[in-house]
C-alpha cells in the first residue's frame, strides 16, 4: 500500500478579475492522482505557476481541495475532522523555500525546534530536549548553538533548522518545496546531501517540489512533470530522463543548460511563454507551444496514460510501446 | 582589448565603517568576447559591474584603473559616464521590473534611450524601436510598443530590457543574472537571443550568473570569484574540464548534473567570510581540503596554471613563481607538504 495516495485532486481558486469584479476561476490543480511509496521520493518539476505548491498545500490541506481525494496510509484524509487532521500532520511535514522567512526571528533555534513538540503535547521538558538536541546533531548544528537567533546563521544552515522542524514529530511524508533554490550551489548540495541521509536512517518519504530539473533528477526515485495544472508525464527518474514522451518534458530536459561546454546538444525552443491558467488552451493545454501539435491536439483532452512499464504521459501522439492501452488505474 | 579592469578595489560604507568589497580585481573582455563572472552569493560579482558602469552606492571608494577602448575611464566626470552609459555600455538586470519604469509604455522607454544618445529624428526612432522589438524576437512590435511593462510576462519584458541595452549598438554589454528569474523554457529563448545578437553585433559581453549551465552554454571565458577576489581565470573548456582552485573544484563537484545520477554530491563545508572579517591568509582557507599553514598566513599571488589560466592558490605557486620571477619558497615548501 502506498504512504499517500491522491486521486483526481482538484483545487481551483476563484478570483476577481477586471473592472466589474467578474469572478474567474484559476484551475491551480486540475485532476492530478499519484502516489508516493514509503521511502521513496517522489520529483515534481514544472514551471512557474504550474501548480505544484497549490499541489504541495493542498495535500497538507493547508487548503481544502475543490474535489478529489488524499489517502494516507490507505485511509481517506479528504474530509477529517479538524482534531484528527491535527493529529495526522505529525504525519506529514512542510519545508518552504525561504529560510529566511519561515523561522520566526524573534525565536531561538531551541524554542523553533521545541514548539511543535508542545503543541502536540509530546514529552516532558527533559525528553523534549533530548528530542531537540538529538535532531541537532543530525543537521551538524552544535548544541552551543542552540540558543542563537535564526539571523546568525547562513542560508544553508537556516534551511537545516528548518528541515529539523519538520523532522521533530517523526513525520513520514515531508513536502519539500523548493527546499533548495535559494541556496547557493555548494550550500545546495550540503542540504541535499543531508535529506538524502535523513531519508536513509529515517525511512523518509519525499514529495520533493523544484523547478531545477537536475536537482529533481538527483534526488528523486519517479519524477511527474507538471504542466497547467495537471501532470503530463510521471516515470521512473532513469526512464524519464532518458526516454522522455511528452513533448513538453522533452523541451524541458533540452532546455535545461548543461554545465559541460564539451557537450553542444540541439536545443528544442519553445515559442512563447506559459499561458494562464485562466483561461487555459483547450484540448491538450500544451498544443499552444508544443513543435509537433496538430488539429486533433486542440479539440481532444489527452489522458494521462501508460505508455510503458510504470511510464505514464498524456498526449495523443505518443504511442504506447506494448500493444494495449492502459487507462490509468493507480490503487 | 575592449574592457580591462587593473588591480580594481572597491569598499563600501557600512554602519559607519568603509569595508572592502572588491579587492584587487584585474580582468579583461575583448571584442566579440563572453566572460561569465560565477561564485557565491556576496562575492562581488553584481558590484564588479556596477564599478564598470560607475552605478555604485554613495560614498562608495573606488580604486584602481578601468580602460573601455584604451580609455581610462575611471577619471570620467558623473556627467562623461552618463554619455557612455546606455551608449558604449549598456546593462541588464536580474528583475526587469525593478529596471522598467511601470509608468511609461515599452516603446517610449526604448525610445527615450535614442533621444539620449542619437540625432534620430522623431520617425526614424519609432522605426527603429520596432526595428528592436522584431530584433529581440517580439511578435507583433506595433501593439507591445504601446503597452505597459506589467502587461507583459517575464520572458518579454526581459527582451524589452534587452531592447532597450540594444539601442544604441553598445560595444560592451554587462549582464547580470539576467536569465535567474525566467522558467528553463523561457531562459532557453532568451540565452539563444544573445547568442545570436553576439554573433551579429561583435559585442563584447559580461555574463553575470550564479548558474554554471549558463556560464558552460553562453562563455567563452570564464572568472571565479571569491569573497571580493578573483581567484581562478580561464577559458571555458579548460576551466570545466581542468579547474585547479580548490574552490572552482568544490563548485563544480557540487551541482547536480543532468544525465548523471549520483549517490552524494560534493560540498564545501562552512560559509563565506563576512566582508568586514576577512581572514588575513587565502579567503578560502576555513573550506578548503588542501589548506595549508602558509594559506593562513599570506594571501597566495595569482599563478599561472596553463595556458591563458591563472588560480590564486598557494599549491601552484612554485610553478607561478618561476613564469612570474617571483621566488616562491614558501609556496615550494608548502607543496612539498602536500
Ligand atoms: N491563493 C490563491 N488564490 C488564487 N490563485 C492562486 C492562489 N495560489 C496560487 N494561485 C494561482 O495558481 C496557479 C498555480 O500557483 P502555484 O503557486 O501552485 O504554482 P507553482 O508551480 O508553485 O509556481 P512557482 O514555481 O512559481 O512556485 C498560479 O496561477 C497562481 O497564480
Ligand atoms: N549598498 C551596499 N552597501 C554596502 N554593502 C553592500 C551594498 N551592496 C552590496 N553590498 C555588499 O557587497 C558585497 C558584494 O555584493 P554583490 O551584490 O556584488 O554580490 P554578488 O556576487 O552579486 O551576489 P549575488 O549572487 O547574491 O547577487 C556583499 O557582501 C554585499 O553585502
Ligand atoms: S591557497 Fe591554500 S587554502 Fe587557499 S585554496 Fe589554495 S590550498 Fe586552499
Ligand atoms: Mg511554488
Ligand atoms: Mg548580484
Amino acid at each position: 500500500m502506498a504512504l499517500l495516495e491522491v486521486k483526481d485532486l482538484k483545487q481551483h481558486f476563484t478570483i476577481k478579475k477586471g473592472f466589474l469584479g467578474e469572478k474567474k476561476k484559476v484551475k491551480a490543480v486540475d485532476g492530478v492522482s499519484f502516489h508516493i511509496e514509503q521511502g521513496e521520493t517522489l520529483g515534481i518539476v514544472g514551471e512557474s505557476g504550474c501548480g505544484k505548491s497549490s499541489l504541495g498545500r493542498t495535500i497538507l490541506q493547508l487548503i481544502k481541495p475543490t474535489s478529489g481525494d488524499i489517502f494516507f496510509g490507505g485511509k481517506n484524509i479528504t474530509h477529517l475532522p479538524r482534531k484528527e487532521m491535527k493529529e495526522l500532520r505529525k504525519d506529514m511535514q512542510i519545508v518552504f523555500q525561504d529560510p529566511y522567512a519561515s523561522l520566526n526571528p524573534r525565536s531561538t533555534v531551541r524554542a523553533i525546534l521545541e514548539t511543535p513538540l508542545i503543541v502536540h503535547g509530546v514529552g516532558n521538558r527533559q525528553e523534549r530536549r533530548k528530542v531537540v538536541e538529538g535532531l541537532i546533531d543530525k543537521i551538524g548544528i552544535r548544541k552551543d548553538q542552540l540558543d542563537r537567533f535564526p539571523h546568525e546563521f547562513s542560508g544553508g544552515q537556516r534551511q537545516r533548522i528548518g528541515i529539523a522542524r519538520a523532522l521533530t514529530l517523526n513525520p513520514k511524508l515531508i513536502i519539500a518545496d523548493e527546499p533548495v533554490s535559494a541556496l547557493d550551489v555548494s550550500v545546495q548540495s550540503q542540504v541535499l546531501n543531508l535529506m538524502v541521509d535523513l531519508q536513509k536512517e529515517l525511512n523518509l518519504s519525499y514529495m520533493f517540489i523544484s523547478h531545477d530539473l537536475s536537482v529533481v533528477q538527483h534526488i528523486s526515485d519517479r519524477v511527474a512533470v507538471m504542466y497547467l495544472g495537471k501532470i503530463v508525464e510521471i516515470a521512473d527518474v532513469e526512464e524519464l530522463y532518458r526516454n522522455p514522451l511528452h513533448p513538453y518534458t522533452k523541451a524541458l530536459l533540452t532546455a535545461v543548460p548543461i554545465p559541460d561546454p564539451t557537450k553542444k546538444r540541439d536545443r528544442i525552443i519553445l515559442q512563447g511563454d506559459l499561458p494562464s491558467p485562466i483561461n487555459p488552451p483547450t484540448g491538450c493545454a500544451f498544443h499552444t507551444r508544443c513543435p509537433v501539435a496538430t488539429p486533433e491536439c486542440k479539440e481532444e483532452s489527452p489522458e494521462l496514460r501508460e505508455k510503458a512499464m510504470g511510464h505514464w504521459a498524456s498526449c495523443i501522439h505518443v504511442h504506447h510501446e506494448q500493444s494495449e492501452k492502459t487507462k490509468i488505474n493507480i490503487s | 582589448m575592449l574592457l580591462e579592469l587593473n588591480d580594481v578595489s572597491l569598499s563600501l560604507k557600512r554602519d559607519g565603517k568603509y569595508v572592502k568589497i572588491l579587492d584587487g580585481i584585474s580582468l579583461q573582455v575583448k571584442k566579440g568576447e563572453t566572460v561569465g563572472i560565477v561564485g557565491e552569493s556576496g562575492c562581488g560579482k553584481s558590484m564588479t559591474a556596477l564599478s564598470v558602469m560607475r552605478l555604485l552606492p554613495e560614498k562608495a571608494k573606488l580604486e584602481g584603473v578601468i580602460q573601455l577602448d584604451h580609455e581610462d575611464i575611471t577619471s570620467y566626470s558623473k556627467r562623461k559616464m552618463e554619455k557612455i552609459r546606455g551608449n558604449k555600455m549598456a546593462m541588464i538586470f536580474q528583475d526587469p521590473l525593478t529596471s522598467l519604469n511601470p509608468l511609461h509604455t515599452v516603446g517610449r522607454q526604448i525610445e527615450e534611450t535614442l533621444i539620449l544618445h542619437t540625432d534620430l529624428n522623431k520617425e526614424q526612432r519609432k522605426r527603429r524601436v520596432i526595428e528592436l522589438l522584431n530584433e529581440v524576437g517580439l511578435p507583433r512590435a506595433d501593439e507591445i510598443a504601446s503597452e505597459y511593462p506589467h502587461q507583459l510576462s517575464g520572458g518579454m519584458r526581459q527582451r524589452i530590457m534587452i531592447a532597450v541595452a540594444m539601442a544604441c549598438n553598445p560595444s560592451l554589454l554587462i549582464c547580470d543574472e539576467p536569465t535567474t528569474a525566467l522558467d528553463v523554457t523561457v531562459q532557453a529563448q532568451i540565452l539563444d537571443l544573445m547568442n545570436h545578437l553576439k554573433d551579429v553585433n561583435e559585442m563584447g559581453i559580461i555574463m553575470i550568473t550564479h548558474d554554471l549551465g549558463v556560464v558552460a552554454e553562453v562563455c567563452d571565458r570564464v572568472v571565479v570569484m571569491y569573497a571580493g577576489k578573483i581567484v581562478e581565470q580561464a577559458n571555458v573548456k579548460e576551466l570545466f574540464i581542468n579547474p585547479k582552485h580548490p574552490y572552482t573544484k568544490g563548485l563544480l563537484e557540487s551541482i547536480p548534473k543532468l544525465g548523471v545520477k549520483k549517490a552524494k554530491l560534493g560540498s564545501i563545508p562552512g560559509m563565506v567570510p563576512s566582508p568586514d572579517k576577512m581572514p588575513k591568509g587565502c579567503r578560502f582557507y576555513e573550506r578548503c581540503s588542501s589548506a595549508m599553514e602558509v594559506c593562513k598566513g599570506t594571501t597566495p599571488p595569482m599563478s599561472s596554471v596553463g595556458e591563458e589560466h591563472t588560480a590564486a592558490c598557494w599549491l601552484y605557486e612554485e610553478k607561478g613563481g618561476e613564469m612570474n620571477g617571483s621566488s616562491g619558497s614558501e609556496g615550494l615548501e608548502a607543496t612539498l607538504h602536500n
